[in-house]
Formats: structure tokens, C-alpha cells, sequence
């Protein structure tokens, strides 16, 4: 084929690409996208086209970074022994970033423990969510949790447990709440392993039968620890699945910001309506091991991992923007170094919090009054304490 | 004899079973290709292949149920759960199915089921990497329950628990994986499930503790010989069936019992060793039962010092039990 002829057959495939993608199609095999694996569009279209303008799509890149630098500061509280555990937000960015940003205040977010660094988007202060990497007095959750958790009831964001796809279950509680209500929708989150649970199984059944104002979103980052996506379901795409419940499955390009808020945004308000509730199927790519306590060499390849960071969501999202003439070298230094600051002063103040007061365990056991064994305990508590000091991790050491 | 961790003791027992009984399978969730989030069964995929070691979907209703299944067709499956606080999903197949197929059987099928995991804190591993759930599988009626303090009993004791005929819900303590060294004979050998052992003579106060309290009351107790207190202590090993004749022998030496566990107080193991011991031999007791365990609440992450039991809270233990406090 001549060059010429090369060309226009791409401008053919790439108009096809972004029709179903604009048409938001169910159940297709390929996942849905608007830019390709390099961040350009796959076809020309404009920023109304997609629902967006460019406050939103510029606010939409600067908070992926600002994602990104908090989850790498993670990491670099790890190894300080600042935090004890980690467990990477990085690669999905592009996934929870421009989610988060279609939701209103009347909706819901039952989350996993992927988003952490991502929830600023959603009104957690970032001192607050490395306080919560520390385990500080700042922590919305006062300690209680494994780095990695975040909830918090005035922004309508469940205080989800580790157990994979426990929040899905529970997601059926708030989605009815809601429609009962008759306002808000709720996303609900889960890994592609999370789906194997009967949680997920509950949720979806539960969502179709009562027409639940629920998006349920799969991130199939492709393995759950170390097991591929392909020994957790012989379905071909885990899209398909809603089609058994009777509501749509979209798979989407979880690395393409543009899609994952084009179609929340429209499947959002497709719950909110009371139209019925949708499955998405992200699929992006885990960048990090599964946690600071895995070693991902033991079960993939450099090569494959060094693939996904070449095609990372950051990078085609900053290409996007600079197709679209939205940014350019000196936006991003500037914003590198806005993020710089803001992290700097965050950290600060969520490490100098301090310890969370230790007689607070006993009275968050009930609601009202606590009982009397309760009280007894803490009494022992006292007595033990003033023979011995209170072990305090956040000053190092065992 | 060579040395070995808990880890590699109980990698070893596992080894050998798969070596010497074909109707040995091992699986759950990464334990195939990752070798399991500890490294228990690092290697055994290799050496034995996928149909014996293998990974599951992320389900543990499934690993149980599969357990139960493949235990009543004639194999001797050995399930991981990857973390004791992630067995809940799977709870049905091991209250509902596990612990009572014997008996609604009338004793025709037999679930000779080894459902392996870790438990327990000091890992700064938060509530759902730190819980010590055992009283709930002590109370279901048809389980067997083993908890190892050290890489010999472990070694043993999981060889017996894969022999045995019944569900056994095996307990290994993640802080001692590494930690925990030992002398451990190379090949097969079995550990009686249902004795505990003495690991410390002494004639004033008993101790009762399993898994890692038995290193922490075995510390307490050094502390009090200091003070010129005699402490026997006893490593349970098994908590069902529990070794009550080593428990009486023993109090009516020292006339006073204290019990430690992680797990919370209210009707927590220690509860049951109480009533035990009241029921049979309050004549012999000189002083007030006392229990040392974690308190009546979820595990806290960052403030899990003030609820993991440790040798000062046991040594007032003891000396409230002695009337010293
Ligand atoms: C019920 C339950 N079983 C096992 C675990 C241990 N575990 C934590 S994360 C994880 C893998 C989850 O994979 P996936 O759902 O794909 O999410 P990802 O971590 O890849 O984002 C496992 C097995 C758990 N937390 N809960
Ligand atoms: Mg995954």
C-alpha cells in the first residue's frame, strides 16, 4: 500500500474508534478510547465533543500529577520509615482522576484501597491522606487503618475494610439509600480479582433486579498480587458480565482520561435519572509491585512493566493537552513545582500531628455510651502504661 | 539436624506430604507461581506441578468449598487462606459444610480438610492483617484447631493435621515466619495434635499461652524469676481438642492460672481454659483466674502497642493472680 493509501485507511480506522467510543458502545472487545496508546486523538474531535472544556481537561492533568507525586512521596515514606506499607495509586490516574470529577456532592464513592492518593479530588485534604499513609492525629481515621484507606462521611466516601470487594456488597445499601432518596448515584469500586468474590456477584445481581442508581467500575489493572487476569475469569472482557444482569458493560481504555470521563459522566447521570445502573471495565496497568510488601519480579516481566510506563496515563494525557494546544513546557514547570510546594507543606503538617490518643480505641468500639468492660479495659490499659512507654512508630525503631 | 524457620519448616512439612501421599494438593490465592505472600510454598508448583499446587480466583468460598469437595472425593486437599482476617467469604464452607459433613452424614463422609493461615499482630499490619479469630473456629463443633509456637511443633504438628481424618484449621503466627528458628529433623515425623507441652517448669503460677504468647510469657516469666516467682509455663499447641489433663496437672501444683492471648477477652480461649478449670479444680486455686489478652475491640493500626499483650501486661497478670497486685 502507497504511504498515501496507509495514511487514510489510520484517518478511516481512527473515525471508526471514536464513533464507538462517542456512541459509548456496550460490550465491545476492544477497549473503548478517544486518544491512542501515545495520547493523540484517535480522530479529530473537539473538547465539547466529549463533554469537556479546558478548565476541566487542564484541572483533569494537573490533579493526575498531583496523584502521582503524592503516591511517590508514599513510597519515599516507606523507605524513610515514616510508613510502614504502601500500596501504589500509580497507573491509575487516569482511571479515578476524571471519575471523581464527573460525581456532584450528592453522590456516593464506595472506594478500594487503589484510590488514597488519588480522593483529593473528592475533598480529602492531602495532609490528611498522608496522614493517613502515617497513621498521624491528622488521619481522618484517627490510625486505625493500614496505609492505603481513606473514608470519610461529609464527602460521601465509604470507609471501605481490606477485604477484596467488601465494598462492592455494600455499595447495594448506599445505591438503594439513594434511590430511595431519590437523589445522587454511587461508583463503586473493585480490582479485576475483586470480581471473583461473591460481593461482586451480590452487587450486580442486586443492582439489576432493583435497578440501582450504581456505576459499578472494575480497574483491571491485569493481575490481582500475582495472578493474570486470565485465572480469574475465562470471560473474554469482564464488561460482558452485566449482560447476564441485564444492564450494560463498557470496556474503556482506563489509561485514556478523556474516555473514563466521557462515559462516567454519561453513565452517572444515566443513574442519577433512575435509567438503571452501568458496569465499567477499566483497563489500565498496576506500574508499581502490588504493595511495599511484594516483589512483582517474581511473576512478570521487566519488559511488560517497562511497556506500561512508556505508554503511562500521565504522558497521554500531557499529549493530549499539548494537541490541543492547552499545555506546554513552561505550564508544566510551573505546575511541578505547585505540586512540589503543596506536597512539602501537607507532609509537614500531617507528620508533626503526632501520635492519635490511645484512650479514644475504648469509646470507638459503640456508638453512646461506653460499657462498663470497656471502661475496665482501659483502666488496665492506664495501670500497664505507667510500666512501661507507650510504643510510638512514628518515632522509628521497635 | 539442620535449623529452620517457621517458614521453612513449614514449607518442608509440605513438601513431604506432597512427596509421600499423592492425594495431597495445596492451593488458594497466589500460592502457585508467587509461592504464596509468605513464601510457604515457594517451589512446590515447580516440584509438583498445577494440578497439585495451584492458584485460585480471588474467592475464598471457593478455595473452602473446593476443599470440602475434593476432601468427601478422596483427596487431602491443604487450602492457604492468604490472611486468617480474609476467611469470612469462605466461612459457610467451613462452618456450614466442613465442620458438619461427619456428622450429618452419620459419619460416612470424612473432610480430612488442612485449611492453613496465617494470624496475629505485632506486624503493624492493621485490622485485617493482625486478628487472632480462633474462638470462632474452637466453637464450631467438628473442627480441629492447631496453633504451633515454634518450627519443630509446626513441622509436626501439620504433618499430623494433613494424616488426620477431620477439618483442621491450622494458625501460623506471621511475625515468627523468620523470626522463629529451631531444630527441625529432615523427614517425616508427626506431632500429637490435642497435647500441649511444658516449655517452662515452675511450681508458683501456671501460664497457659499458644503461638507467639507462648515466647512473650515465656519472656514474663524471666521477669518474675527475678522477683522470685516460679512460673510453669505450657504451650497448648492445639486448642481443639485442648490437652485439659496437662492444664489440671498443672494447677494443682502451682495452685493459680493465668491464661494469655492475643485475641480479644470476652469469651476469648482463655474464657474456656477458666471455666475448665473452675468446673474441676477450684479446690486446688489459691487465687482469682486471670486473663491476659488483646481488649474487646478491632485491631488499631498505629496504636497497635496498646493492645497486643506483651510481658508486662502478663507479669501483672501474674501477680494479680497472686494476690500481689
Ligand atoms: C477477601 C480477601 N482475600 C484476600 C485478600 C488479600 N489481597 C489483598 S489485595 C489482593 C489482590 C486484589 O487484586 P485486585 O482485586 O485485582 O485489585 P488490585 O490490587 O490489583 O488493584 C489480595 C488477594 C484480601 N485483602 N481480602
Ligand atoms: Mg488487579
Amino acid at each position: 500500500m502507497s504511504p498515501r493509501k496507509t495514511r487514510s485507511r489510520k484517518v478511516a480506522v481512527g473515525k471508526e474508534v471514536l464513533k464507538k467510543a462517542l456512541d459509548l458502545t456496550p460490550f465491545t472487545d476492544e477497549p473503548l478510547r478517544f486518544i491512542d496508546e501515545d495520547g493523540h486523538p484517535v480522530a479529530d474531535f473537539s473538547l465539547e465533543d466529549v463533554g469537556l472544556d479546558a478548565a476541566m481537561a487542564v484541572r483533569i492533568y494537573e490533579d493526575m500529577v498531583l496523584t502521582r507525586e503524592i503516591d511517590r512521596m508514599a513510597w519515599v515514606l516507606v523507605r524513610q520509615g515514616k510508613a510502614f506499607f504502601h500500596i501504589s495509586t500509580t497507573g491509575h490516574e487516569g482511571t479515578f482522576v476524571p471519575q471523581l470529577h464527573t460525581l456532584t456532592e450528592e453522590d456516593w464513592v464506595a472506594p478500594f484501597y487503589r484510590l488514597p492518593a488519588s480522593l483529593h479530588v473528592r475533598g480529602i485534604k492531602v495532609e490528611e491522606i498522608f496522614a493517613q499513609y502515617m497513621g498521624t492525629r491528622l488521619d481522618p481515621l484517627k490510625g486505625r487503618q493500614m496505609p492505603g484507606h481513606l473514608g470519610h462521611p461529609d464527602h460521601k466516601l465509604f470507609a471501605h475494610g481490606s477485604g477484596v470487594g467488601s465494598q462492592f456488597a455494600v455499595a447495594i445499601g448506599i445505591a438503594r439509600a439513594l434511590q430511595y432518596r431519590g437523589k445522587g448515584m454511587c461508583i463503586a469500586y473493585g480490582g479485576d480479582g475483586a470480581t471473583s468474590e461473591g460481593h461482586f456477584h451480590s452487587l450486580m445481581n442486586f443492582a439489576g433486579v432493583y435497578n440501582l442508581p450504581v456505576v459499578v467500575t472494575v480497574v483491571n489493572n491485569q493481575y490481582a498480587i500475582s495472578v493474570p487476569r486470565s485465572r480469574q475469569t475465562a470471560s473474554k472482557t469482564i464488561a460482558i458480565k452485566a449482560m447476564a444482569y441485564g444492564f450494560d458493560g463498557f470496556l474503556l481504555d482506563g489509561n485514556d482520561p478523556i474516555v473514563m470521563y466521557y462515559a462516567t459522566k454519561k453513565l452517572a447521570e444515566k443513574a442519577r435519572s433512575g435509567e438503571g445502573p452501568s458496569l465499567i471495565e477499566a483497563l489500565t496497568y498496576r506500574l508499581d509491585p502490588h504493595s511495599s510488601a511484594d516483589d512483582d519480579k517474581r511473576y512478570r516481566t521487566e519488559e511488560e512493566v517497562k511497556y506500561w510506563w512508556e505508554h503511562d496515563t500521565l504522558k497521554r494525557m500531557r499529549t493530549f493537552l499539548e494537541d490541543m494546544g492547552l499545555w506546554d513546557q513552561d505550564r508544566e514547570e510551573a505546575l511541578r513545582e505547585r505540586v512540589k510546594a503543596q506536597i512539602e507543606e501537607a507532609l509537614n503538617r500531617a507528620e508533626e500531628a503526632g501520635l492519635p490518643d490511645w484512650e479514644e480505641l475504648f469509646h470507638d468500639v459503640y456508638a453512646g455510651e461506653t460499657p462498663w468492660h470497656l471502661l475496665e479495659e482501659k483502666h488496665l490499659l492506664a495501670e500497664e502504661l505507667k510500666e512501661r512507654p507507650l510504643h510510638n512508630p512514628l518515632k522509628g525503631g521497635h | 539436624m539442620p535449623t529452620m524457620t517457621l517458614a521453612q519448616a513449614l514449607r518442608n512439612a509440605l513438601d513431604i506430604a506432597l512427596e509421600r501421599d499423592d492425594r495431597v494438593m495445596i492451593f488458594g490465592e497466589d500460592v502457585g507461581k508467587r509461592g504464596g505472600v509468605f513464601t510457604i510454598t515457594e517451589g512446590l508448583q515447580e516440584k509438583y506441578g498445577e494440578m497439585r499446587v495451584f492458584d485460585t480466583p480471588l474467592d475464598e468460598l471457593g478455595i473452602l468449598g473446593m476443599g470440602v469437595g475434593l476432601a468427601a472425593a478422596g483427596m487431602r486437599p491443604v487450602a492457604e487462606i492468604q490472611f486468617i482476617d480474609y476467611i469470612w467469604p469462605g466461612f459457610d464452607a467451613l462452618y456450614s459444610e466442613a465442620a458438619k459433613l461427619r456428622f450429618r452424614s452419620g459419619g460416612r463422609f470424612a473432610v480430612p480438610l488442612v485449611v492453613r493461615s496465617p494470624y496475629g499482630g505485632r506486624v503493624k499490619g492493621g485490622l485485617y492483617h493482625s486478628q487472632s479469630p480462633e474462638t470462632l473456629f474452637v466453637h464450631t463443633a467438628g473442627l480441629k484447631v492447631v496453633i504451633p509456637s515454634n518450627p519443630y511443633d509446626a513441622k509436626g504438628l501439620l504433618l499430623a493435621a494433613i494424616a488426620d481424618d477431620n477439618p483442621v484449621v491450622f494458625l501460623e503466627h506471621k511475625r515468627m515466619y523468620f523470626m522463629s528458628k529451631g531444630e527441625v529433623p529432615e523427614g517425616y515425623y508427626e506431632e500429637p495434635i490435642g497435647k500441649a507441652k511444658v516449655v517452662r517448669e515452675g511450681s508458683d503460677v501456671t501460664l497457659i499461652a499458644y503461638g507467639m504468647m507462648v515466647l512473650d510469657s515465656l519472656e514474663a516469666a524471666k521477669t518474675l524469676e527475678k522477683e522470685g516467682i516460679s512460673v510453669e509455663v505450657i504451650d497448648l499447641r492445639s486448642l481443639m481438642p485442648f490437652d485439659g489433663e496437662a492444664i489440671l496437672n498443672s494447677v494443682a501444683k502451682t495452685g493459680h492460672l493465668v491464661t494469655v492471648h492475643e485475641a480479644p477477652r470476652t469469651l476469648g480461649f482463655a474464657a474456656e481454659v477458666a471455666a475448665f478449670v473452675a468446673e474441676r479444680a477450684i479446690e486446688y486455686l489459691d487465687g482469682p483466674i486471670v486473663r491476659v489478652t488483646g481488649w474487646d475491640m478491632p485491631f488499631p493500626y498505629i496504636l497497635e502497642d496498646a493492645y497486643m499483650p506483651n510481658p508486662v501486661r502478663i507479669v501483672r497478670g501474674v501477680k494479680k493472680a497472686l494476690n500481689l497486685l
